[in-house]
């Protein structure tokens, strides 16, 4: 028979609730998003606060556009991390809550293996390489003996860090990687930014201070912004085919909230028909952030045998996605 | 100077295309009646033709000159017979052998041991005349009879730095827990070993103390 898991995200500015089926459908994905004040990034308490006061209006509306009711779901998923501890602890409340009062299973998610398994759920793939792009995660992965590996990633800033510090700096409000886009999208004039690649890994740091000490010398913010989308993106976009080339897999798969940047995908696509290999991108909807991403993993686990006794569900702050056992792959 | 044509696309006599890298054509042809391997970096179409220009010029020109340092360090590396900048390519000795990526996952234990410990020495000693590998993976390694050929010097530059070399380091960890799970621990081992004894106990130890201190501002990392 047919079960519903629900599924709450509360890494970082998103908190979402979602309603899935054990087949795949994805009956409600409800979110709310906090957003901090311009030119400042995320306040890890203020965004907290903003949890607490949505989270029974995102969970009601969730089940009421799933068409279900409480009694009708089979557990509860929650993303026990990584991510910020005070907002983590909302989810964490809201899960244990549900899990206890209805008498079923906690189940931990790990929030970087939910966006991947979400993405090879709605995109097909099998066996992607993957860039995870996001504000919290710059990695490239692919799956081998029994866990989601890294194969690269940044050193210093991720990629959503690198282009919201840069907003930011600008006078802009995270997330700022749109705006920075629509700028992007008005200047063709390319300024020389640092350009490091390190193997498989990049770093952003230097890029970053480079590109805010063009702004401060009074350079457009929109040609700025082309040269650090250019620099940056085909610096993952390098090491992504350098994961590529390295494992032979003929699929890769952007996933996270930066994914949704036409630029990078245009890139990526470019990058990937060189090596015949099939690009996917998570839908816009559920790139970034959500509630999908920890039902639908939280399923995989849970089918797997993995649950968590509410006394030992504490939160994880720093879980790296490659400590994770996959028992449902093979 | 190899024969290019006027769009800058090196002429590769009797080739055939051996391997697509990430940044570069491995072709296989000849050179002056010698079986030779052109490296063609060909233009990226996803990096801004500016950008793009720049770096493969710069990395060609730079591998060139890193493969003749690594071999005055005593790791072998393949000849290299010419240069087109121009063209991006390289023209190199053909190493006949077989990656040890491919090799890895089918050693035995005694045969891992002595790969990965010579591939410890091989990159001491690289370290030690001031220039780093770069690309340290299993996939740029090559196993022949007489034992590894370092090859794709193309992220290689010249460094005395514990950060540098610990990054180098960082790479090869990532490449075996990541693709090579199975013999990751072993080969690992191994190659501290082998570079140990390349550069001594003192040297290693400060270099895996980098290590250590580089990983823990990853992500999430959580190093013991």
């Amino acid at each position: 028979m047919k079960k519903h898991i629900l599924g709450v995200e509360s890494t970082a500015h998103t908190f979402s609730v979602s309603v899935v089926s054990s087949d795949g459908e994805i009956l409600s994905n409800t979110k709310s998003i906090y957003k901090p004040p311009e030119g400042s990034g995320i306040h890890p308490f203020e965004a907290s606060q903003s949890h607490i006061a949505s989270a029974p209006s995102v969970l009601s509306q969730a089940l009421t556009l799933s068409g279900l009711q409480l009694k009708d779901v089979s557990a509860v998923a929650f993303a026990k991390g990584p991510g910020l501890g005070p907002c983590l602890r909302v989810g964490a409340v809201v899960a244990r809550t549900l899990a206890s009062s209805l008498g079923i299973p906690l189940v931990p998610v790990n929030h970087a293996v939910g966006h991947i398994e979400l993405g090879c759920l709605l995109t097909g793939s099998k066996d992607p390489v993957v860039l995870l792009v996001s504000g919290g995660h710059t990695m490239i992965i692919a799956y081998a003996g029994k866990r989601w590996r890294i194969l690269g990633e940044s050193l210093d800033l991720t990629l959503g860090q690198l282009l919201d510090q840069f907003g930011r700096h600008h006078g802009l409000s995270s997330p700022c990687g749109r705006a920075i886009e629509e700028a992007a999208a008005g200047s063709n004039s390319y300024l020389r930014l640092p350009y490091v690649v390190k193997g498989n890994d990049v770093s952003f740091s230097g890029l970053l201070t480079a590109s805010k000490q063009m702004l401060d010398s009074g350079k457009p913010f929109t040609d700025v912004s082309y040269s650090i989308q250019e620099t940056a993106f085909a610096m993952v976009t390098e090491v992504t085919e350098r994961a590529l080339a390295f494992t032979g897999k003929s699929e890769v798969m952007i996933v996270g909230g930066v994914a949704a940047n036409r630029r990078l995908s245009s890139m990526m696509s470019t990058m990937a028909e060189r090596h015949s290999a099939k690009l996917t991108a998570s839908p816009l909807e559920y790139s970034g952030d959500c509630g999908a991403q920890i039902a639908w993993t939280g399923w995989l686990a849970y089918n797997s045998g993995i649950t968590v006794p509410v006394a030992d569900s504490e939160v994880t702050q720093s879980w790296r996605l490659d400590g994770v056992d996959i028992l449902w792959r093979s | 100077m190899t024969a290019s044509t006027s769009s800058g696309e090196a002429d590769v006599p009797g080739s055939g295309l051996l391997y697509r890298g990430a940044e570069a054509d491995i072709v296989r042809g000849e050179w002056q009646g010698l079986d030779a391997v052109y490296k063609v970096r060909k233009p990226l179409a996803y990096r801004l033709p500016v950008l793009d220009d720049a770096i493969r010029r710069q990395r060609t020109v730079r591998e060139a000159e890193m493969l003749h340092l690594a071999k005055k360090a005593g790791v072998p590396a393949p000849f290299l017979y010419d240069v087109d900048v121009r063209s991006s390519t390289l023209v190199m000795e053909y190493i006949e052998g077989t990656r040890l990526r491919d090799l890895t996952g089918a050693m035995g234990e005694d045969e891992a041991a002595q790969a990965f410990q010579e591939f410890g020495e091989a990159t001491a000693r690289l370290h030690r005349a001031g220039i780093v590998h770069g690309d340290l993976t299993t996939a740029n390694v090559v196993v022949r009879d007489r034992g590894l050929v370092f090859i794709d010097f193309g992220l290689a530059f010249r460094t005395t730095r514990l950060e540098d070399q610990a990054v180098d380091l960082r790479l090869i960890k990532e490449t075996l827990v990541g693709a090579h799970p199975e013999v990751s621990r072993l080969a690992l081992e191994e190659l501290f070993r082998g570079y140990s004894k390349a550069s001594g106990a003192v040297k290693l130890r400060a270099v895996q103390r980098q290590l250590r201190s580089i990983e823990r501002r990853g992500r999430y990392a959580r190093v013991t």
